[in-house]
Formats: C-alpha cells, structure tokens, sequence
C-alpha cells in the first residue's frame, strides 16, 4: 500500500511534529543547561539557547515570564529553566519556551545570598577593622533568640557551665519566618538605644540548626545592617557548623553552634582563678623578696664600722681637735717669741743711736739756722723800708692838691659839679666853688664874663 | 586614713577594672619601680583586688533576666523578672 509515496506540505510536516511532540513529552518540563546567546530584546523578550557538550536547545522567554527572574542571565551561566517544547513553524524549528529561569542547580535563596554576600563584601561590613574586640570578662550578657527555642538553652549552659557569674540577659525574637530577620534587627537597635541602662557587655544572636530557609533570616540585609551597626559586639551563634550565614560573616565574632557560644563569649572561670591564686602568689613572693631585700641592706648598714663602733666618730673626732689644739698653742708660743725678738732688736737699735746727744746737736744747729734767718729778714726790712719813704715823697709832690699849698686853686661849677676850665663853662648868674687848699671852699657868683 | 579610702573604692570597681589595676601593681612590684614602702601598700591593694574580684567571681544567678520592652517601657521590666 505506501507504494505510492505521500506527498506532505511543510505545513502538514510541522503539525506532525507539533501533535508528536505534544504527545510523547510532558506538558511541563525543566532543561539544565548552559545559556548561550543570550539576546534580551527591545521588545522585553528573551532569546536565547541552552547547551551541554553535545548540543544545543534554542529557547525563548516571554517578557511576562522574564519579570519574575531574580538575576541577570548571562553566556555560559548554568541555570534550570522550566517551561514547555512547542514548534515555532515559522522558523521550522521546536524550541523551550521557557516559563520559569532558576540558577543551575541553585536555588534562588542561593543566588540572593551570593549576591548580598558580594554587595556587602565591596561594602566592607566583614572587614576586620570593623570587628569590636569582645570583653574578656563580660558580666551582662544579652541574648537574641527564640525563647522557645532549643539556642536559648544550649547558649546559657554554655555559657553558665564556663561563667556563672555572668547575668544573662534574654530578648525573645522569632528567629523564622517572615519579618524574623527584621524583629531581631529591630531588638539590636533597641538594645543598643538602651544600653546605658541594660549595661550589656556583649550580644549573642542565634538559633538552632535547620534548613536553608529556617535560616534565612540570618542572611537578610536589615539583620545584617544591625548588627554592622551595632555599639555592643555581636556573636553570632547560627546553626550547624557547616552553616555560614552573612550574620556570622558581620558579627564580631562567630560560635559556630548555639552550644559554642559560651567559649567565645566567655572565659573560663577555673583559668580566671587559677589566674587570680597565680597573681596572689607572685604579688606575694614579689614583696616577700622585696622585704628580703630590704632586711639584707639593712643588715649591711648595720654590720658597718659606724654602727659597731659608733663612739668612734666622737672619739676620732674628740682627738683631731686635742690635735689642733696643741698646734695652736705651739703656734701662739712660737709667734710670741719672735715677736719678743724683734721687740729687743728694735730697742737696741734704738739705744745705739743715743737720742738724747743727737736731740742736743740737733738743737744748736736749729738755733744757728734761726739767727741767720732772722738777720736776713731784718736787713730786707730795712731796706723796704727806706725805699718805700722815698717812693712816698715823690707821691706826695704829684697830688694835685699839694699844688693848691702854692696858691693855686680849683673853680666848679656848682650846678653842673664839673671843673670850670674856660668861660664857656659857666653862665652869669650861676655860683661858682673854689677849693683853696686845706679843703676850704668860697663859694660865689659870675657877674660878668 | 589614707589605706581606707582606696579600699572602699575597690568595691565599686568592676572585675574588668580590678584586673587591670591588679596587672599593674604586679608589673610595677615586679619591675621593682616603687619604694619598698610603697610596695607595701600596693601589695595591699593588690590583695583586696584579688579578694573583690573573687568575691564577683562567686555570684552565680540562675535567674535569666527578660529585657525586651518595645511599647511599655517601666512595666515591662518588672513583668518580665518575675516571669522566668
């Protein structure tokens, strides 16, 4: 019967195919593979391929679809995509129109910590310079935890069993769920409003051990903003050990389990006073050999010569001045015998030059020298004398007045008190003195001139 | 006078604060910087630090002490320390 061959339209063929392919594969399906390009075009739509070693899937995804994918796909990303085959008849080609676009592999709980891990990263929150150290001895401890919780348990026996001394202080929060992440974060920054009061030296925030998403509060931005910001050091106490949460990266310092936060919290109270008895000991045998010390100088000081002796500083010193004393008194006798010496000497000296006969020789020859003087004086005497008499006579010739003693005489004029020596000096009628000699004055008056 | 008034200001110190002072005394008698007087005295001190940081290494309180109080603030606290 198929001897003659059937002839198909490409459009019968792509129906065949279609109708096959709707029949042989489920209705929805999910491809891993490697995407290869990747185009996101204008229109909102994404086309692109999938492949693995040995072939290739062209894909599409409708820009309704591509909205709730929560990462940028990109070449040679691993992803999971989820959706249906169909026969795009126009292209002649079966193609994955996909419906749902997951990281390969990954969750998306993943990837999102992948991404606020990077973003945090280049932000510095887990850098060490930002770590606060912890108290070594804290005495108010503030835990954040469910109060329901099997952590609460496990962290205050922890920390109880190495510190009782320590206050434990609880602030209940949900530590799953939706808004667990932002009440814990909400309880670090009251805590820390209130701190001056709460007095809390450190903080330990934490739950027990569970899945990805139980714990997924403590890889949520606002919890780990908080605790960044938190003036109080953050322990974090999250999980199992093989769990990493971006809280412990942030936190000043990780418990790997709820049951550890205790010796990263707390010292250990045996080592403390093992510590303490130690300190005791070696501040006691510090000062026992300092009094030691003290008690051998002592007896040093007490073995030397002044302390055995000590009457022989007086006594040493009692004979240097008996010394001195006998210096002085030779010293004074030897200075009183010189002097007495010169004293003798002087006086024979003086008694060989025989006073009295040099006063007697002296005397006459003064009386000599006294006699000549006063015969010198004399003579001059005389002589000034005669010469003075002649030098009076000769004098006494040259006084006007003397000429008066011949008969001449002197005219003023009364008015004018001037000498009359012309006829011009005087007016008639005016009085005239005449001084004749031996001071005898005539007065009278010109008549005629 | 002088020996009574440090000793009752060891009793507000805290264990932290008592560590420190008492680290110092010793490095400083060990150092042998001080007089033997004054060594005297500080060894007393050092004594009562070790017995005050004892005596808070002593208290142990079994009770948990609730702080959470976002809206009522004086009555919570009371509330919460006889709950637990």
């Amino acid at each position: 019967m198929p001897k003659t061959t059937q002839i198909y339209t490409v459009s019968q063929i792509n129906s065949l195919i279609k109708v096959a392919l709707e029949e042989t594969l489920p209705p929805q399906l999910t491809v891993r593979g490697e995407i290869s390009d990747w185009k996101h075009h204008t229109s909102g739509h994404c086309y692109f391929s999938l492949k693995d070693e040995a072939g290739i899937l062209p894909c599409v995804m409708w820009a309704s679809k591509f909205r709730t994918v929560k990462f940028a796909p990109e070449d040679g990303m691993a992803v999971l995509a989820t959706g249906y085959i169909d026969v795009y008849t126009v292209g002649g080609k079966y193609q994955l129109y996909v419906e749902k676009l997951d990281p390969g592999g990954v969750g998306p709980l993943q990837l999102a910590f992948e991404r606020l891990l990077a973003k945090l990263q280049s932000e510095g929150l887990f850098d060490d310079a930002h770590k606060k150290p912890l108290p070594r001895y804290p005495m108010r401890i503030g835990i954040l935890t469910s109060e329901s919780g099997a952590a609460l348990h496990d962290i205050t026996e922890s920390i109880r069993s190495r510190w009782p001394c320590a206050r434990l202080c609880l602030y209940p929060v949900p530590v799953q769920g939706e808004g667990a992440a932002a009440a814990i974060a909400a309880a670090l920054r009251d805590v820390n409003r209130r701190n001056k009061k709460l007095k809390l030296d450190v903080l330990i925030v934490g739950r027990g051990g569970g899945s990805l998403e139980d714990l997924w509060a403590f890889n949520e931005e606002v919890l780990a903003r908080a605790i960044f910001d938190s003036q109080i050091p953050v322990i974090s106490a999250v999980g199992h050990e093989v769990d990493t949460t971006i809280a412990d990266l942030v936190a000043d310092a990780r418990a790997s389990t709820p049951t550890k936060a205790g010796v990263v919290a707390v010292p250990d109270i045996r080592e403390v006073l093992a510590q303490l008895t130690a300190t005791e000991q070696r501040l006691t045998n510090q000062v026992d050999a300092r009094v030691q010390l003290a008690e051998h100088e002592l007896l040093i000081v007490l073995a030397s010569a002044v302390f055995r002796n000590p009457l022989a500083l007086v006594h040493n010193a009692g004979q240097r001045i008996d010394e001195l004393v006998a210096d002085l008194a030779e010293a004074t006798r030897q200075s009183l015998i010189e002097a007495r010496r010169k004293v003798s000497a002087g006086y024979e000296q003086i008694v060989r030059i025989e006073p009295h006969r040099l006063l007697g020789r002296k005397t006459l020859e003064l009386n000599g020298w006294q006699n000549r003087a006063q015969a010198g004086i004399s003579a001059i005497m005389n002589d000034r004398r005669i010469r003075l008499t002649a030098k009076e006579n000769r004098l006494t010739a040259m006084n006007p007045r003397s000429v008066l003693q011949r008969g001449y005489s002197i005219t003023t004029n009364k008015k004018t008190g001037l000498l009359v020596r012309a006829s011009q000096d005087v007016q008639v009628g005016e009085d005239l003195i005449t001084e004749l000699a031996g001071e005898n004055f005539i007065e009278s008056r010109v008549t005629r001139k | 006078m002088a020996s009574q008034k440090p000793k009752n200001d060891i009793g507000k110190l805290s264990f932290e604060e008592a560590i420190k002072e008492l680290t110092e005394i010793v490095g400083k008698i060990e150092q042998g910087e001080i007089a033997l007087q004054d060594s005297l005295q500080q060894y007393e001190r050092g004594m009562a630090l070790i017995k005050h940081c004892r005596t808070i290494l002593k208290q142990a309180e079994e009770r948990i002490e609730k702080i959470s109080q976002p809206e009522a603030e004086p009555e919570d606290s009371s509330k919460s320390e006889d709950k637990s």
